[in-house]
């Protein structure tokens, strides 16, 4: 009975461990964005076209990556979208004049550098890449 | 002095590029498109002006879009697209052509050759990377008409309201303009095999508008448009121009209800959508001719993405003409079951069986000389590249 007990527990520990994988990409933005955090609603809807505003008002842009570890797990944690239907989605509305395609950066430094010299601009990294001259902003 | 002038040159043009690549850059200039091609077979009949009984690739798309957006809030692009199927389209179009302007997520507009923002699937009908389909439902989003019921020349406006949480988020759009059906639509394509010509298409006055609440159930989405058509007109002749006259549709409304759930590796949609039409054909010095119709038309659909390539779905979609003799061509009711691999982010293959039962959509005389078998099988294999 115990075993089963602690084994419940060990499993329940491997798939909070699991969730809380999403934690390892963190959220950039210049620092002319006023916001100190964003909702993950906020973060769909931006990252999927839906909107360019935050609830507070901030204006933003959003900038992707264009492939790789981080960008698999931001999508799957804040799009709920795997990489070839998140851009699937964002190809409807450029061909449908809705919008116009991100633009996607080949690594984090890449995207660290644009957003730091761009204003508006958010994007998301590595948490363990280096990200001086960005803010960070938390995902509630 | 010399060397001063040529460092001067130099210089000149050194600072000249690096402006002109800067003002491109500022432009942000885009270029994007895609290419497909695909393959039909039936069991029986001929389906969408294609020889599909004995095997048709006769089913080709490449599109191109450019896009600039000088200032954020201002977008311009253009679209172009090389269309057969059959024989329809064998011809480069324009898509749309539009200057959007959007103030803010609460307002924007858009005007030139715009997508008509009507039902769920109207304005990316014919995107086909988009989508797991290689046919829309037919009931709603007829192929052979597409070109007409795209785009009209005029304006959209849009925006969303609300900030989401407890109500959600209702995002509007209301169009107005002109819209033209084509010479070549399948809408014209029964009366130009009976020998009465349309040469300039038909078309008129349009305007609508669309809602869709973003429920606060997260993926859900319900929503509902309704466009109205002012009385269209066109000269049309008959007995190789011996005959000349008048066809009129009467005004009529196109209402469509729709919902979509999408979340995670899931999509489920239906929507529901009504067509009266009430056509009337006058050749000069003859009686007149009425013709009236009355689509109902529905589809149910679902897919789910089975890995992070491949995703399958299936829907059920049902036309009735209300106002046609009892028979199979009053309807067609078509399952279909679709899958669709993503190679990469920019090569992709579809395969698509549909069971069709009914007459009343996608077929011709001229390609089924002997008449329609009442039960088709078509099987759709379609290969595309978007970048």
């Amino acid at each position: 009975m115990k075993k089963s007990i602690l084994s419940s527990v060990f499993l329940l520990a491997a798939s909070i461990l699991a969730v809380d994988a999403g934690a390892q990409v963190i959220v950039i933005a210049n620092a002319s964005v006023k916001a100190s955090g964003v909702s993950k609603d906020d973060l769909k809807d931006v990252f999927t076209g839906n909107a360019t505003t935050l609830k507070d008002g901030s204006k933003v842009v959003p900038v992707l990556l264009k492939d790789g570890p981080a960008n698999e797990e931001f999508l799957k944690a804040y799009v709920g979208k795997g990489d070839t239907a998140y851009r699937a989605g964002w190809r409807s509305l450029v061909f449908s004049g809705q919008a116009s395609m991100p633009k996607s950066l080949d690594d984090d430094a890449a995207a660290v550098a644009f957003v730091a010299h761009t204003p508006g601009t958010i994007g998301y990294i590595d948490k363990a890449s280096p990200h001086e001259g960005v803010k960070v902003l938390d995902v509630h | 002095m010399k060397k001063i002038l040529a460092g001067a040159i130099a210089l000149a043009l050194g600072a000249g590029a690096h402006g002109f690549a800067q003002s491109l850059e500022d432009l942000n200039i885009q270029i994007h498109g895609y290419a497909t091609q695909g393959f039909l077979y039936t069991t029986d009949n001929n389906i969408l002006t294609t020889h599909s009984s004995d095997g048709s690739p006769a089913w080709t798309e490449a599109v191109l879009n450019i896009g600039a957006q000088p200032i954020p809030k201002l977008r311009i692009a253009v679209q172009g697209r090389f269309f057969v199927l059959g024989n329809f389209g064998n011809s480069i179009t324009l898509d749309w052509a539009a200057a959007d302007y959007k103030a803010d997520d609460r307002f924007g507009v858009r005007f030139g050759k715009v997508k008509t923002p009507s039902g769920l699937f109207n304005d990316i009908q014919d995107i086909d990377p988009s989508y797991i389909w290689s046919l829309l439902p037919q009931s709603i989003y007829p192929i052979n008409s597409r070109n007409s019921i795209l785009a009209h020349y005029g304006g959209v406006a849009y925006g969303t309201l609300g900030e989401g949480g407890k109500l959600g988020k209702l995002e509007y759009r209301g169009w107005g303009g002109e819209r033209q059906i084509g010479s070549g639509d399948g809408y014209l394509l029964e009366q130009t095999e009976e020998g009465i010509l349309a040469p300039n298409g038909i078309g008129g006055a349009t305007y609508g508008a669309a809602l869709h609440w973003r429920t606060p159930l997260s993926g859900l989405m319900v929503g509902a448009s309704d466009g109205r058509d002012a009385t269209w007109s066109s000269k049309i002749t008959t007995g190789n121009g011996a005959l000349a006259g008048t066809e009129s549709i009467a005004p009529f409304n196109e209402p469509n209800y729709f919902a979509l759930y999408e979340k995670n590796k899931v999509m489920v949609a239906a929507e529901y959508g009504r067509l009266p039409v009430s056509v009337d054909l006058q050749f000069t010095g003859l009686p007149p001719s009425y013709e009236r119709i009355d689509y109902r038309n529905w589809y149910a659909m679902a897919s789910y993405k089975l890995t992070s390539k491949l995703t399958a779905g299936a829907y059920d979609s049902q036309q009735v003409n209300h106002q046609a003799v009892l028979g199979p061509a009053r309807y067609s009711k078509d399952w279909t079951f679709s899958g669709r691999y993503d190679f990469s982010q920019y090569l992709y293959a579809k395969a698509e069986e549909h069971i069709i039962d009914g007459t009343g959509i996608g077929y011709d005389t001229d390609l089924n000389p002997n008449g329609l078998k009442p039960n088709t099988k078509l099987t759709i294999l379609k290969v595309g590249v978007s970048f």
